[in-house]
């Protein structure tokens, strides 16, 4: 998944320019952005926290959100009928059951996956847990053209139902009244059980629009928190699922009750206010991490409330390799070797792992190389000379978020000293990912992306984002139209085997390798997250998910 | 002839001589007496003064750039350093810190995060926000003065047309008018006709200050135009049969130049207070490219470790805003003392 950016948050700023404009009249420069008050303490398992964010979901549906701030805030409230285990570090990339009554009976072959759904489960708005709603989830995944449609197509029926030859996918059978889901592939696939563990695949009621965005409208939940208000992309509230109880009675000991008994999420583009409202609690939990001038000063101030957090992901320079200039390999490689990966390091605070290559350490399949040794401007040159690009006008996208902005900035410096006429585009970070994602924007050369591990297992960072079947229309990943037959075809192969049978790592790594050889992104660096909380928080308690960052169900007041 | 006590007399000037024929007597222009009236007002002066400096300020970029600063202004240098007192310095520190202002050559007032030296952005910066000032007023008086020509002569219908289409405009708050046009115009750019404009040019935010300050200049100038319609000098000049054009701008346009020139220098002022909002909005100069409102966004952020990221732009905005606006209101009382031309918004 992807770390959202955002858009400007106009009405804010303009309250800024009131306060940026005298302060400097004055001389003095102090200038903070919206704070929302500190939420009605209480011990003993309950209280309204407040939550900071610098950019708001994407999409507050279970079928669409597909970056780091929907999927944090999602997982606490819809339940797939598997999920990942409510634990720091390695433990909670485990799945576990959730809805399913236990793990999937799968076939000798691979292909036949059972589960049964729990009884006498509710949502929160009291409508029964039905078995034919995991068919209705993944439905809507296609018919609401989801960029997690990806991981489902290999289900039999799927590509029909898609295309609209099918009323129905015909490899997804359920029984609503014995709870019974067959769930038929067409080929083995060995990160099945992963993806039924992600909220692309959570029930939601048959009264959800099939294909269309539901985030004014978010369907009823299945987790511990239910969704109460949503003014998109402001602010939006969670409070306890009163139905939650259902799930638990039904046995779901690995989905975790809410610490809270409410979390009010607003969107406050700036992260030092962010910062100021924490060390003030008024604010008990910030999304993202200081920012870079913040961050000693938290370290050092309020270490017993502030820790750095292993996050596994990737940043990286997508170039469009169907179009001129980055059609050829070779202008692609001069990029990696012009890539100073120190240089974006200071742009993070410090908080960057160099890297160049797709796999994150931490992800099974990743060995350590580098193909381009740097940087290294004067070879990065030669091999534009080499290439002599008789197309040098570049646009390059990122955006609006601070670091995005000035990642945008350094590249675009970057370009132009290696003789491309390069233009800046710097997009709203709501509509950033839709909009480079989406096939018929025009200009989308090259530019900014991340991605976050969906699930532990390397697949995950080749499939949605390199798999030539990942070009999509709209919501697509793969911003450099990868399309590399043998390597699609070694995916494909992979994916039937097992990440523990012997050499699939191995075979991983190679597959890294050959992408990068083909300088399909210029990877330049692993991020580490951070968790801060206000004074009345219970530090210990909570936790970063490996998967889902916060896990918002630890949060407790002291 | 012999010209009598006290006509001509300019206040604060010394008394015309009495009794000296007139042909001795050198003849004194309208402009010659606006700029006596001026030349008494001398915080007005001043203040053009620090204008001019300003602008010159501004010019000077590709000096400081190339002689002093060694750098451009988009220039990156984040992992780069600099001798401070001898020492390498990081012009940008590990933990994203940018080094500071101090006398030293290169980066005298410090560098923001990506290592760009602030000098230079500031002078290129000031290039752009002035460059976007001075157009932005032309853009507006342009349309303004065929608007308010065409209604104050025309009146009828077409003044009804035109005012209600001003009162239109009027309504919108000038900022989130700006807003809304410059968040739209930013990817798609603007195409009117044979008219193109890309969506990161310069012009764009140029169009929109333009457009949006019309209103505002164009409604006080209609006014002046319908009072000057019913002078004896237009009748007299439609009696010589004259065409609505040549009355429009040989007789009416002369008459209202003074009264252009005052909101022209005043409108400069806010075009460029109007642009630094857009850009600190995002809406106005697209980024990498400087300007002061683009500066005090980027330091933004920044504000508590490296507040002169945000200081110094603002100060520059204020200088200037503020020594043209004295500057345009000494202008107004040297040019036209008994008229009421107010900007208003």
């Amino acid at each position: 998944m992807r770390a959202t950016g955002s858009e400007m948050n106009t009405l804010r700023k303009v309250v800024a320019i009131v306060c940026i404009t005298p302060l400097a009249a004055f001389g003095v420069a102090a200038c903070g952005g919206n704070k929302s008050g500190g939420g009605g303490g209480g011990g003993g398992g309950g209280g309204d926290i407040n939550v900071a964010l610098t950019s708001f979901p994407d999409y507050v549906d279970p079928q669409l959100s597909y970056t780091l701030e929907g999927w944090e805030v999602l997982w606490n409230v819809y339940t797939p009928l598997l999920t990942y285990k409510h634990a720091k570090g390695k433990e909670g990339t485990q799945v576990v059951p959730a809805l399913a009554e236990k793990m999937p009976d799968i076939s000798p072959d691979g292909k036949t996956y059972k589960l049964k759904l729990r009884p006498n489960m509710k949502y929160s708005d009291g409508t029964p847990i039905k078995a034919s709603d995991f068919t209705y989830g993944i439905q809507r995944l296609f018919k609401a053209d989801s960029g997690g449609s990806v991981f489902y197509d290999n289900i039999v029926g799927a590509k029909e139902y898609a295309d609209g030859k099918a009323p129905t996918i015909t490899g997804i059978k359920t029984d609503d009244n014995t709870g019974d889901i067959t769930i038929e592939l067409t080929e083995a696939n060995g990160t099945f059980e992963n993806v039924l563990g992600l909220m692309f695949a959570a029930p939601v009621p048959p009264t959800t629009p099939l294909d269309k965005d539901a985030t004014n409208n978010p369907p009823a939940s299945s987790g511990p928190f239910m969704i109460s208000k949503v003014e998109a992309p402001r602010t939006m509230t969670l409070e306890r699922n009163p139905n939650f109880k259902t799930v638990k009675d039904a046995g779901a000991d690995e989905v975790t009750d809410a610490g809270v008994d409410k979390i009010t999420i607003t969107e406050n583009k700036n992260n030092s206010a962010q910062v100021t409202d924490i060390e003030q609690n008024k604010v008990d939990f910030m999304v993202d991490p200081p920012a870079s001038d913040r961050l000693q000063e938290v370290k050092t101030r309020y270490g017993s409330r502030f820790r750095m957090e292993d996050s596994i992901n990737t940043y990286y320079f997508f170039m469009n390799t169907e179009r001129a200039p980055f059609n050829d390999l070779k202008v692609r490689q001069a990029i990696n070797y012009a890539v100073d990966p120190e240089a974006l390091n200071r742009i993070f605070g410090g908080r960057l792992h160099p890297t160049q290559q797709i796999l994150p350490p931490g992800m099974p399949g990743y060995s350590e190389y580098k193909l381009y040794p740097g940087p290294d401007m004067n070879k990065a040159k030669q091999l534009i000379a080499e290439a002599n690009p008789a197309d040098k006008n570049i646009t390059v996208w990122t955006d609006d978020e601070p670091d995005r902005k000035r990642i945008g900035e350094y590249y675009h410096d970057l370009l132009t000293q290696l003789g491309f006429n390069a233009t800046l585009k710097v997009i709203a970070g709501d509509v950033y990912w839709t909009t480079i994602g989406n096939q018929s924007t025009p200009d989308v050369d090259t530019g900014f992306a991340d991605w976050f591990q969906d699930f532990p297992h390397p697949d995950d960072f080749f499939r949605p984002l390199l798999h030539g079947d990942s070009i999509l229309p709209t919501n697509g990943n793969n911003y450099s139209r990868v399309n590399i037959p043998a390597n699609n075809a070694k995916q494909d192969e992979l994916l039937t085997k097992l990440i523990g049978d012997g050499g699939v790592e191995q075979q991983y790594a190679d597959l890294d390798k050959s992408y990068m050889e083909q300088a399909v992104w210029a990877p330049y660096g692993n991020e580490q997250y951070t968790t801060f909380l206000s004074e009345r928080m219970d530090f210990d308690k909570s936790y970063h998910h490996l998967l889902f960052n916060q896990d918002y169900s630890s949060f407790a007041i002291k | 002839m012999v010209v009598p006590v006290g006509e001509l007399e300019v206040p604060g000037e010394p008394p015309l001589p009495t009794g000296v024929p007139a042909s001795q007597i050198q003849g004194r222009s309208p402009w010659y007496l606006a700029w006596l009236r001026l030349r008494r007002n001398k915080v007005a002066l001043f203040c053009g003064g620090v204008f001019v400096f300003i602008v010159l300020f501004c010019l000077a970029a590709p000096l400081w750039a190339e002689h002093i600063a060694h750098t451009g202004p988009n220039e990156n240098h984040i992992t780069e350093k600099v001798l401070i007192d001898g020492q390498p310095t990081n012009v940008v520190g590990t933990d994203g810190t940018p080094i500071g202002p101090g006398l030293h050559g290169q980066y005298l007032l410090g560098a923001d995060q990506n290592g760009r030296d602030v000098m230079v952005r500031l002078m290129y910066g000031g290039r752009t926000s002035i460059y976007i000032g001075l157009a932005a007023a032309a853009v507006t008086t342009v349309l303004s003065v065929i608007v308010a020509l065409l209604a104050g002569y025309y009146r009828g219908w077409i003044d009804s047309v035109l005012s209600r289409i001003m009162d239109v405009i009027w309504a919108f708050p000038v900022l989130l008018l700006g807003i809304a046009l410059g968040t739209a115009l930013a990817i798609g750019g603007l195409k009117i006709g044979p008219l193109a404009i890309a969506g990161d040019s310069i012009w764009i935010p140029i169009m929109i200050i333009g457009f949006v300050y019309v209103p505002y200049m164009a409604r006080p100038i209609r006014g002046e135009i319908l009072a000057l319609r019913e002078k004896e000098f237009i009748e007299a000049a439609v009696a010589q049969g004259k065409g609505p054009l040549q009355i429009m701008f040989s007789e009416l346009l002369p008459n209202i130049i003074s009264t252009i020139i005052v909101f022209f220098t005043l409108n400069i002022a806010n075009n460029m207070l109007l642009e630094s909002a857009l850009s600190f909005l995002g809406a106005g100069v697209r980024p990498p490219n400087a300007s002061w409102g683009t500066m005090i966004a980027d330091g933004y952020e920044m504000i508590y470790t490296a507040p002169h990221l945000t200081i110094v732009p603002g100060l520059m905005i204020i200088a200037t805003v503020l020594s043209l606006n004295v500057f345009g209101d000494g202008l107004r009382d040297a040019l036209d003392p008994r008229a009421k031309i107010r900007l208003e918004h």
